[in-house]
């Protein structure tokens, strides 16, 4: 499903060469539940932005779903992260003019889906994270836990191959992050595939997989043995 | 993505910056609204002027003797006249012109008088409006019939009523005035004046057959002015030129350039000319304070693409292509533009008729000019907002993500 193989990402700034990710291969398959840990300035975001192909590796490969994407231009890749990738934001990142229904309704605007199946879409979409009212709220309105449900909404909204969640329970409160993982475990089950960022053990325990990352590569990749399944 | 849905997302984004956003349009607003009042003006002021010169006769021409070397034996006779008429076949009228002061007065009241002798054709070039009564015919101008035409503000003044058909009035020089019956009230060219000036400033206005005017003013029967009337505006110029020539032949002063001819529509088409330049020249000076109002569009845009950087940010994430956030941008610039255009276009016409009021011209708003100014503002908007539209199309996602 995902493969990447031998990737590198260097930043150079002026004389300065940073290398961010240092010669990784990864291999996730369909329904896994991906955790991936590590310090600050490990490369784990580095990581997420390449497999969400916002940014682009220096060397290497990047195989989603049979295609290689890394060789393929900026409106390209615009369409995959339309199609094949959702994000889920620590900050949440909504837009706050639009109403709660907008915000999911827009990846499916760019999608070029008609607006009445749209409506429909985000109605189901905002149902399966349990949240059916405030949907004409705006985005400050409601609350923390409130505002990621809507996100993940957003990010399930074009049926994507992949999600991407950067340290989804970051901002939330412990009532708020068990909500969460809760509807991610459930979408999950549901056949989702996912890689989370994360730097707190709880919340990875959530996952089936924990990836841990130092210093641009791979040190440790097992499954989890003491899962919390909520 | 489409049109529609561009436009009600750029309609919520300047509605979130109302005072913002109409400041902005300001700059085109001025813009607009100046240009359309000076154009509508001048066009105004050209159709004012067409229509004078039409009222007076865009068929005519005036033939003067040139009083500069002119003997006595060059002026024009009244047989010549009559011979201009039968001879040249495009002339369908002509009259000789004779304007003189004197006097008029009714027995109580005494006025100085403007007093204009024609033949009876002079009611057909005039084309003034008859109210009452009748003009002087061709008997009574053959005959020298001591009738007179006036116009209304002259009977209001000396008689304080205007259908005065068959009262009798005394004009001639001061010592010795005859007394002619009126047969006629025409219409008054001055009555926007009349208000103005006071009573007596104003002279009475007597038309007569210029036989008439010759016997009672003791003048040879001869003019320095006649004007004639070609029967269709193709023949006009032939006209004048054949006058001339037989006027010539009569006088057998060939060679001597004594008439001159003057073709009205000439005239007017370079009175039109220097008025459209002008109308061009201060349409061109007020449409730099459009480009003025297009660089305060570019300015807010770009403003506005460095705080939405993250809004960029979030939409490239999830899936908008550079062409999805350059429309964007472009549709909230041209809009803004937009409605700055059909707001000056309002303010502009509005102000072209009270300005029109006061200067007394009726302002002319043709569907070219309205068209002109939407597409120009739109042509502002768009050319002002690639450059903003662009950089936040270029934006790279993951820095417009991280943007605070």
């Amino acid at each position: 499903m995902i493969r990447i193989e031998n990737v590198t990402k260097v930043y150079k700034t002026g004389t300065i060469r940073l290398t961010a990710l240092n010669d990784i291969s990864l291999h996730i398959g369909p329904g896994e539940f991906v955790a991936v840990m590590g310090p600050s300035g490990c490369g784990k975001s580095t990581l997420l932005n390449i497999l969400g192909c916002l940014d682009r590796m220096s060397s290497g490969h990047y195989i989603l779903n049979g295609q290689d994407v890394s060789t393929l231009g900026g409106n390209e890749l615009a369409r995959i992260r339309n199609k094949e990738i959702g994000f889920i934001f620590q900050s949440f990142n909504l837009l706050p003019r639009m109403t709660v229904l907008e915000n999911v309704e827009l990846p499916m605007v760019y999608a070029g889906v008609s607006a009445r199946e749209r409506r429909e879409r985000a109605l189901e979409a905002l149902s399966k994270v349990d949240l059916s009212e405030r949907i004409r709220h705006r985005p400050t309105e409601i609350s923390g836990g409130q505002k990621q449900r809507v996100a993940i909404a957003r990010a399930i909204v074009n049926n994507p191959s992949i999600i991407l969640a950067d340290e989804p329970t970051g901002n939330l409160d412990t009532k708020a992050t068990e909500e969460i993982m809760k509807i991610i475990q459930k979408l999950n089950n549901e056949g989702a595939t996912i890689l989370m960022v994360t730097h707190e053990p709880d919340v990875a325990r959530f996952s089936k997989r924990i990836i841990r990352m130092r210093d641009g590569c791979i040190i440790d990749d097992r499954p989890v043995q003491s899962r919390t399944i909520l | 993505m489409n049109l529609i849905e561009n436009v009600k997302m750029a309609l919520a984004s300047i509605w979130a910056n109302k005072m913002r956003s109409f400041l902005t349009m300001l700059g085109i607003i001025i813009g607009i609204s100046s240009v359309i009042a000076v154009v509508s003006l001048g066009q105004g002021g050209q159709n004012t002027i067409t229509g004078e010169f039409e009222k007076i006769g865009a068929n005519s021409v005036i033939i003067n003797v040139d009083s500069n070397n002119a003997e006595s034996s060059d002026y024009i006779t009244f047989e010549d006249v009559n011979q201009l008429k039968e001879k040249i076949e495009y002339i369908r009228y002509a009259t000789p012109v004779i304007q003189i002061s004197g006097w008029a007065s009714t027995g109580t009241k005494t006025k100085a008088a403007l007093v204009f002798g024609g033949s009876a054709d002079l009611y057909q070039i005039e084309n003034s409006d008859l109210l009452y009564g009748r003009y002087f015919n061709e008997i009574e101008y053959e005959e020298g019939k001591a009738v007179a035409v006036i116009d209304s503000s002259t009977a209001k003044r000396l008689f304080r009523m205007e259908d005065v058909t068959g009262m009798t009035l005394d004009v001639g020089p001061k010592t010795a005035q005859k007394s002619v019956t009126i047969v006629g009230v025409v219409k008054s060219e001055y009555d926007m004046f009349a208000d103005m000036a006071s009573d007596d400033y104003i002279p009475a206005v007597v038309y007569m057959p210029a036989t008439t005017v010759s016997y009672i003013f003791s003048l040879e029967e001869v003019t320095s002015r006649v004007i004639v009337m070609a029967d269709s505006k193709e023949n006009v110029e032939s006209a004048g030129n054949l006058a001339k020539i037989l006027l010539e032949n009569r006088h057998g002063n060939r060679g001597r350039d004594v008439y001159k001819a003057e073709n009205m529509m000439k005239q007017l088409d370079q009175i039109n000319t220097v008025l459209g330049i002008f109308t061009t020249f201060v349409a061109a000076v007020a449409a730099i304070s459009l480009v003025v109002g297009g660089v305060g569009v570019m300015n807010i845009m770009l403003v506005s693409v460095t705080e939405r950087t993250r809004e960029i940010g979030i939409r490239k994430a999830i899936g908008a292509r550079t062409g999805h956030i350059m429309i964007q941008f472009l549709t909230e610039s041209v809009i803004i533009s937009c409605i700055g255009g059909i707001l000056g276009l309002i303010f502009g016409v509005a102000g072209a008729y009270g300005l029109g009021r006061i200067a007394g011209i009726s302002p002319h708003v043709s569907p070219g000019t309205v068209i002109i100014a939407i597409l120009f503002s739109s042509a502002v908007g768009i050319f002002f907002g690639i450059y903003p539209a662009r950089k936040a199309a270029n934006l790279d996602p993951i820095e417009a993500l991280r943007y605070e």
